[in-house]
């Protein structure tokens, strides 16, 4: 029985994690997650699709669960079938508005607890980058530090457990030697598992504040910028650190929901400034002249 | 003007001389030549075999290490050609316009992948070109064992590499 104690020993700060640095010119990033696009969601794909064709921003960060579920790449692997089932036709839009999206400006991903199983390959064919879950970005003179955010919610032991399992090579290899159809049937009943769970707990697991502090403490970043939670919100967690909590999208929901993180250098040698913006605004610049 | 041919050098088995179709496919067969010439298909594998009906190579190192592709190109399937046994055609996703390096040889007569409308579900795929010398290499490769590799389906266990691609 793993105690709550040698469980959060167990979360120690990653030694070292990712560090990217963006070029010089860049006066504008955005960060969106969450957005769970899957074929029934049309309203979703298609917001999306708009704000990623219209940004002006010089790079769009996705920290993790762009997909609502993903079992393999191999849904969308090129080759003719030998029966005439299609090819993930879902996959294939998302992958083209990617492949678009790149052409014009950076796009950075980072895996989210649904679609960690999306491989270098699929990123590669679309022109992305993968980010590790976290990630240091240096922007503006400051530290940010990116992760999906699952991997903080400590309290959560149960999950923290499963993520373990799931995350482990071993599980992965087992999983991926299994049929196509397989997997979309073990995925269907992990997700109804989780819901099930979900709906007979009496609260919800946040991310941990000593861990978020943790984290940004043993990278020297002031700003924890993760997703996961669906709870956007600023969180002021002392000694002038930050935690920044992204908006999942749902646009077929009543109000709809959808929003960038942005991220703005006014002047070079100014502070970043950021600003939630709804989508469609994403076209505009906001810095004062 | 005579068709270009392309030999690929197949470890332990031998050549399989390709004859490129320029005239019906002038675009395939420009883009494939263009692979040819810059060695992207040296060390390559044949990496989904499935016997009956096609192996497919172009796109994996050995060991599965996806290698980085050009521009997809048009798809050329509405030229006349029609995918039978040797004969090599371009491989794609859903996306009929999204073919770039990777191409396979048809094994049967593969009727079902001729271009027949120009939507999605009709617009088939694209050959380029046929196998005038080495069906007997296309017929052992097609005849290995296979297995799952990681994201893959009917990956040949023991790697067949393309040593060279080379043009005539």
């Amino acid at each position: 029985m793993v105690s709550a104690e040698s469980a959060r020993a167990a979360q120690a700060a990653p030694p070292h994690p990712q560090r990217l640095t963006v070029p010089r010119a860049w006066r504008r990033v955005d960060f969106i997650s969450d957005l769970h696009l899957q074929p029934q969601d049309r309203a979703t794909f298609l917001d999306w699709s708009r704000y990623m064709q219209q940004t002006c921003a010089d790079a769009i960060f996705i920290l993790g669960d762009l997909f609502e579920v993903w079992v393999g790449d191999d849904a969308i692997a090129p080759g003719p079938l030998p029966n005439e089932a299609p090819q993930a036709p879902f996959e294939i839009a998302v992958a083209s508005v990617l492949a678009r999206t790149t052409q014009r400006c950076s796009v950075f991903f980072m895996h989210g607890n649904r679609d960690f199983l999306v491989g270098t390959g699929f990123l590669q064919r679309c022109g992305v980058q993968l980010l590790s879950d976290p990630c240091v970005l240096e922007f503006g003179d400051q530290r940010w530090l990116l992760s999906h955010g699952d991997a903080l919610c400590w309290d959560d032991t149960d999950y923290m457990q499963f993520r373990r399992m799931v995350r482990s090579p071993v599980w992965t290899q087992q999983f991926l030697a299994q049929s196509l159809v397989q997997r979309r049937a073990i995925a269907r009943d992990l997700r109804q598992r989780s819901e099930s769970r979900k709906a007979a707990q009496v609260q919800w697991f946040d991310v941990d504040s000593d861990g978020a502090r943790q984290w940004l403490g043993a990278t020297r970043s002031t700003v924890l910028l993760h997703g996961h939670t669906h709870r956007p919100q600023d969180h002021d967690l002392g000694s002038g650190l930050q935690r920044i909590v992204l908006s999942d999208w749902d646009c077929a929901a009543s109000p709809s929901r959808a929003q960038v993180m942005r991220l703005e250098l006014p002047r070079p040698g100014q502070a970043a400034v950021f600003s939630r913006i709804a989508p469609e605004l994403s076209a505009h610049t906001g810095a004062p002249k | 003007m005579a068709n270009p041919q392309v030999e690929l050098h197949i470890h332990k088995l031998g050549v399989i001389t390709l004859e490129l179709d320029a005239d019906k496919a002038p675009k395939s067969a420009a883009n494939f030549l263009d692979y040819v010439n810059q060695g992207h298909y040296n060390n390559t594998v044949f990496h989904r075999v499935i016997p009956g009906f096609m192996v497919q190579g172009g796109g994996f190192e050995p060991g599965m290490k996806e290698k980085r592709s050009g521009t997809p190109i048009t798809n050329e399937a509405n030229n006349g050609l029609k995918n039978q046994q040797y004969t090599v055609a371009m491989a794609r996703t859903n996306d009929p316009h999204s073919a770039t390096a990777q191409f396979f040889i048809n094994v049967g007569d593969n009727g079902f992948l001729n271009h027949s409308a120009p939507n999605p579900q009709g617009w088939g795929y694209a050959v380029f070109g046929r196998v005038v010398s080495g069906t007997e290499i296309v017929d052992r490769i097609k005849a290995v064992a296979t297995g799952r590799k990681g994201f893959h389906d009917d990956v040949p266990v023991d790697d067949v590499v393309i040593e060279k691609a080379v043009a005539l």
